[in-house]
């Protein structure tokens, strides 16, 4: 064991980062150099991790864990806990936090102390949510993620910010209390049933509710995290969210906050009530299946670019929901690589619709055309990215889409088929979204191409997708134990669906 | 052996790099020696990998994705097959890739040419080699993308932009079936690894069998352009023309015919399969013919020709003759490569004029050399005995006609018709690119095409000429060399076993209709426009309008597909999306205020009221202790 | 003691209520504040009686808290009054609704 508390390190440096900057909020011109430097030591702690010779220990197999009593008299315990699926994904956070920094460091010029002091705290409440084993806790950092997040939108946002900032918080809101009433409801039933009144997700998990009442607390946790995956059609706050948000904004957005949702049910929803989310399973199969279709649909009629692309977030958001329907070791180990990929690529997109905004202070796709002439490293890198975007085998979306669809395949095949599609539907509109920026005549006037900033932001992201689909194994590996362990939590979901199989 | 085949795989991808990282920085002269050079590097190692003893050999570059039992690994399995292939891919591709180098000397934006170019050979041959079938779909569609890329690659004209995306899109339709057949082969034969499936081929149910070998064929009808997926093949000639030669002639489409002989157990397991195979293939062989009797786009008529001769190679496949198939696949790949870059030579030389009723003698008279090469070319496509063109698709009829059933005859006399119309069509673009007056003269000087274009079109028309010989049918007892050295492949049927009378009937009946062909063209086309068919006007008549468009396929796609779909995408935004869902939802939040209406008094934000609250609420919570 | 402590909190009930009386009727934001401080001047008085009648100091310690408490209140409202006049021209406590929802 060790004994420096590193995983409470990891959840509040950012956090403390975000203070010192807005200690300095009088030297706006240091502000971003600070925040800069907090994540950064952020992203090394991460790492360390990674370094560290870490065995799963104990039958829960986490690979740290740190408790210790908070609120006694409830039960209340601030237990973090790390195994492979929350490594990988601090990992993306701590990626995306020092992304997210140097891509704002010219767009935001208003209170640029505060802002970073959001951002900062924003990371600081996902990794909150990565490691949180105590669901009181974990519901703390749940609802912390919002209210940064309702400023990054509100203050620096676009045009209808307001709105969009509004129509986030309350949806997400709206989900995070129903979940805030269920998780008290499930807290008192087993404090009832066993005298032991505790939020622990561990214990939690013996519980038994009786079925129906077990389908009402899995129903409130599952709309908490379906809004925030978010599953059509609960999708409504995110076109908004991302249209409007500045472009750190959305890669926080895309590339963390979605990903909390699909944690949350991977990690807590549907073990905690297998029973329930067996028989919910093929709602979620559809609703997935139904998201990824209806989403690339939308996509294609978009003209603003970033509404393009959180479409296609949706969408394939949706297919990690495919994946979390089937639930067997290919298609969960699919989803988590799935979240890792859709937050690189997406982010990646953002970031370049961002820049693009930067120069031309417009996202109509109909005002662009022909940058590859003017601007060819970009396009080039814009290329790969959209090519990542659609599922290119080599590039890293491919590795997760197609384990999820092998998997659903597997466990559906009629719907494993049906959701194959999805790469020529997804296609339509990444090759619009190519067409109508890089080709045709030129448009606009001649613009410079990557300042260094932003080449090495790309080439970052540009190395971490090519990577992760020539050798996503690393990750793999990493992922297979817990996802294992998953499955035998919640072990009755697959049994009758792999009897059923097996009899085909 | 090894390492033979891991730089004969990997140089094309470090020329691609190269020409990303560092193409542009440096002189141009060293981007297109480097590019040439690898290309050239592959094709050696090819040379000395075919030679060397060792086949097959199986190696595993390294675990890709391995999750329980899923486990696709980068691997390559190299037979007498591949080594066929993968010469003929790095032959033509150095030929084409030393072609690009003068078609390209005035394009400031090379090195993204090369890198494409480059990265196209790469991938392909991942195609060729790779064992996984889920590393094959790593070249698949790493063609794919690259033909996406080199078809747009003039990228400010949009129309050629447009093509590219076409070609993508119609192509990954097929891909749909590939991911869907490999997801089946996963769950079936619990393994991705082609010669695993082949072994187990036999143990499929029949079911199961049927279902994977329709799903391959969609998935070939997409990358080979076959009906119904064809149409964008015509439009992808917007690309440079060495590009069309090497994409669009030699490797890509033929691809598709490539992945159904290399599981050619599965996909003969049932009978239907190969029957559609057979017929689609006939059908889209017809109908290309038709289309390229009309059209007036020189480059517009070697795509369709292409389509039709690619249609022959299904028919093979269709018939169980497998060595036909990859014998007609070599051929057409030198021949039609050949003529896909001498008119590219022409094209260039008339200032990129592509109408061949603006063509004629002048062209003959400045460019004999590549007259010389085009009519190799043309007598190979046109299947003139004794090139290698009529030696391959006579294997094709004969295994055609031998081929049992009723059905299967019908089957040979349309082919049969094709090929009578192909040599037609053959030199009927032949006479009205070389020779007589031009309908409509070409404006302007013929230029000097460039040494370097017309040298490299010496060998491939040695091979349109005389590849033939490699696999001479009825010579030999046991079939040709080719059919010797391919017999290993699982399915192959080496020796026909054709009556040899009914062997000298299709062989000679062949050579008459093509002789026959080629002297009607001369009447219809001929520079003496006996017949007046040359200067009619393709456009006028009803018909070959028709004709013209492909029978109008790409309109009806457009009206059965391409519209509802942007229809329903229009409707599900705006209908259900911002209005149902968006407004439906913001419209249910507002009725919250009216719901508590009766509060809504109380918040008046006065002071006065929230004093008059204030002490009435202490007042309650007094009388509340009090009590 | 020369009043009972029971008039002495009568006195200080009737001083409580007429302060709430005054905060609570009249709109003028210093008539306002003016109640506030008799009903924490009732509230003093209170206290003192207390101490008498039970012979404490704590009661008479805590005035003194009271008095500088009520009289940082004054500054701090007086001060709040003014800006609130010269932003808006206006000392009637209902010509602000900026706390309305």
């Amino acid at each position: 064991m060790i004994s420096f508390p590193l995983l409470s390190a990891i959840v509040f440096w950012p956090l403390a980062g975000g203070l010192f900057v807005l200690a300095f909020w009088r030297y706006p011109q240091v502000g971003h150099r600070i925040a800069l430097g907090a994540a950064s030591v952020e992203l090394l702690l991460v790492v360390s991790l990674l370094l560290l010779d870490l065995h799963p220990q104990g039958a829960d197999g986490w690979l740290m864990i740190e408790d210790l009593p908070w609120i006694a008299q409830y039960g209340v315990r601030y237990s973090l806990g790390l195994d492979g699926i929350s490594l990988i994904l601090l990992c993306l956070t701590a990626l995306l936090g020092v992304i997210a920094i140097l891509a704002s460091w010219e767009q935001i010029s208003q209170r640029p102390g505060v802002f970073y002091f959001m951002l900062l705290f924003t990371q600081s409440a996902v990794m909150g949510v990565f490691l949180a084993t105590d669901l009181f806790l974990f519901y703390l950092f749940w609802e912390m993620q919002l209210i940064p997040m309702l400023f990054l939108v509100g203050i620096w946002g676009h045009e209808k910010r307001i709105y969009a900032a509004l129509k986030f918080f309350l949806f997400n809101i709206a989900g995070g209390l129903l979940m805030l009433a269920a998780l008290i409801g499930l807290y008192l039933l087993h404090g009832r049933q066993t005298g032991d009144y505790s939020f622990a997700l561990s214990q939690l998990m013996q519980t038994r509710p009786a079925p129906v009442l077990e389908m009402w607390l899995y129903g409130a946790f599952l709309l908490a995290f379906a809004i925030k995956i978010p599953i059509f059609p609960l999708h409504g706050w995110l076109p908004d969210a991302h249209t409007e948000a500045p472009t750190a904004g959305s890669i926080i957005l895309a590339g963390l906050l979605l990903k909390t949702g699909a944690y949350a049910l991977l990690r807590i929803a549907i073990p905690l009530f297998p029973g329930a989310a067996h028989r919910l399973m093929p709602l979620l199969l559809i609703l997935g299946l139904v998201g990824i279709v209806y989403a690339s649909l939308v996509a294609l009629g978009q003209k603003d670019m970033k509404r393009l692309v959180a479409y296609s977030s949706i969408g394939h958001m949706g297919l990690i929901v495919l994946g979390l329907a089937v639930w067997d070791s290919l298609t969960l180990s699919g989803a988590v690589l799935q979240m890792v990929n859709h937050g690189i690529t997406t982010a990646a997109l953002f970031i370049m619709v961002g820049m693009l905004d930067e120069r031309f202070h417009t996202r109509t796709l109909a005002d662009f055309g022909g940058l590859w002439k003017s601007m060819p490293i970009f396009s080039a890198f814009f290329l790969l990215f959209a090519m990542a975007s659609l599922g290119m085998p080599g590039l890293n979306n491919f590795v997760s889409e197609f384990l999820i669809l092998v998997g659903v395949f597997r466990a559906h095949p009629v719907i494993g088929s049906l959701a194959f599609t999805t790469i020529v539907l997804t296609l339509i509109y990444v090759l619009k979204l190519v067409q109508d920026t890089l080709f045709g005549p030129e448009k606009q006037q001649h613009c410079r191409d990557l300042s260094f900033r932003e080449w090495i932001i790309l080439l970052t992201l540009a190395l971490a997708v090519i990577a992760n689909g020539l050798y996503p194994q690393p990750i793999l590996t990493l992922v297979h134990g817990p996802v294992q362990h998953l499955i035998d939590q919640a072990g009755i979901i697959t049994l009758p669906e792999a009897g059923s199989m097996m009899a085909k | 052996m090894k390492t033979t085949l891991i730089i004969l795989l990997l140089a094309p991808l470090l020329g691609a790099l190269y020409q990303i990282i560092a193409g542009s920085r440096f002189p141009r002269r060293l981007a297109e020696v480097v590019s040439c050079a690898v290309i050239l590097v592959s094709f050696v190692m090819a040379t000395v990998a075919f030679f060397l003893p060792g086949r097959p050999e199986t190696i595993l570059l390294y675990n890709w994705i391995n999750v329980d039992t899923f486990s696709a690994g980068m691997d390559i399995h190299f037979d007498a097959l591949a080594a066929i292939m993968t010469l003929m891919v790095t032959f033509v591709s150095s030929l084409i890739t030393i072609y690009s180098v003068s078609y390209m000397d005035q394009d400031l934006d090379y090195s993204r040419y090369f890198a494409y170019l480059n990265l196209f050979v790469f991938f392909m041959l991942i195609i060729v080699l790779a064992d996984n079938l889920l590393f094959l779909f790593l070249g698949w569609e790493g063609v794919g993308f690259c033909s996406y890329a080199l078809i747009g690659f003039h990228y400010q004209e949009l129309a050629n932009a447009r093509a590219g995306r076409k070609a993508f899109l119609l192509t990954r339709i097929g891909d749909v079936g590939l991911g869907i057949a490999i997801s089946l082969f996963f769950v079936t034969c619990h393994s991705l690894s082609i010669s695993t499936i082949n072994a187990q081929a036999a143990t499929l149910s029949a079911g199961t069998a049927m279902t994977l070998g329709f799903l391959l064929f969609w998935s070939a009808t997409g990358k080979s352009a076959q009906l119904p997926l064809l149409v964008w093949l015509p439009d992808a000639m917007a690309g440079p023309t060495p590009v069309s030669a090497l994409i669009h002639a030699a490797t890509m489409v033929t691809a598709g015919v490539y992945l159904l002989i290399r599981l050619f157990p599965v996909v003969s397991r049932t009978p239907e399969v190969l029957l559609t195979i057979a017929i689609v293939g006939t059908v889209t062989a017809f109908y290309a013919a038709c289309a390229a009797m009309v059209q007036k786009d020189l480059k517009r008529v070697l795509a369709y020709s292409t389509i039709s001769q690619v249609g022959y190679m299904f028919l093979a496949i269709g018939v169980g003759d497998i060595i036909g198939s990859m014998f007609h696949l070599l051929t057409h790949a030198f021949f039609k490569s050949l003529l896909f870059l001498a008119a590219g030579a022409v094209i260039h030389a008339l200032h990129d004029e592509r109408d061949i009723s603006r063509m004629g003698e002048a062209v003959r008279r400045h460019l004999p050399v590549v007259f010389l090469v085009f009519l190799a070319g043309s007598l190979a496509l046109g299947g003139e005995p004794p090139t290698a063109g009529f030696f391959s698709k006579g294997r094709i009829l004969l295994a055609t006609l031998q081929h049992g059933g009723m059905v299967y005859k019908a089957v040979w006399v349309g082919a049969t018709c094709t090929a009578f119309l192909t040599t037609l069509y053959t030199f009927r673009l032949f006479f009205m690119v070389f020779t007589g007056k031009p309908a409509v003269p070409h404006q302007g000087f013929i230029r000097e095409v460039p040494p370097l274009m017309v040298w490299v079109l010496w060998p491939l028309a040695l091979f349109a000429l005389f590849a033939g010989f490699c696999n001479l049918p009825y010579l030999q007892a046991g079939g040709g060399w080719l059919s010797r050295f391919l017999a290993t492949t699982p399915g192959a049927v080496p020796d026909l076993q054709a009556a040899p009378s009914l062997e000298w009937v299709v062989e000679n009946g062949d050579s008459l209709l093509a002789i026959v062909g080629l002297i009607l063209a001369y009447f219809l086309y001929g520079p003496k426009n006996i017949l007046g068919w040359r200067t009619a006007d393709a456009s006028a008549g009803r018909a070959t309008a028709l004709l013209l468009s492909g029978f109008g396929l790409d309109r009806l796609y457009a009206t059965l597909l391409v519209r509802p779909y942007e229809g329903i995408s229009r409707f599900l935004w705006h209908t259900v999306d911002e209005s149902v869902l968006d407004r439906g939802l913001l419209r249910s939040v507002k009725m919250l205020p009216l719901l508590a209406g009766g509060l809504q008094g109380w918040t008046t934000g006065l002071l006065s009221t929230s004093l008059k609250m204030l002490v009435l609420g202490f007042t309650a919570f007094l009388v509340f202790l009090a009590f | 003691m020369i009043v009972s402590y029971g008039e002495i909190l009568l006195l200080a009930i009737c001083l409580f209520f007429m302060g709430m009386i005054c905060v609570v009727t009249r709109r003028n934001l210093l008539m306002i504040l003016i109640g506030v401080e008799i009903m924490l001047n009732a509230a003093g008085i209170a206290f003192v009686g207390a101490a008498l009648r039970w012979h404490s100091l704590d009661g008479q310690a805590f005035v003194l808290f009271l008095m500088a408490v009520a009289a940082s209140e004054v500054a701090v409202g007086l001060a709040l009054i003014v800006y609130a006049h010269r932003h808006s021209g206006t000392l009637n406590g209902d010509g602000y609704n900026l706390m309305k929802g």
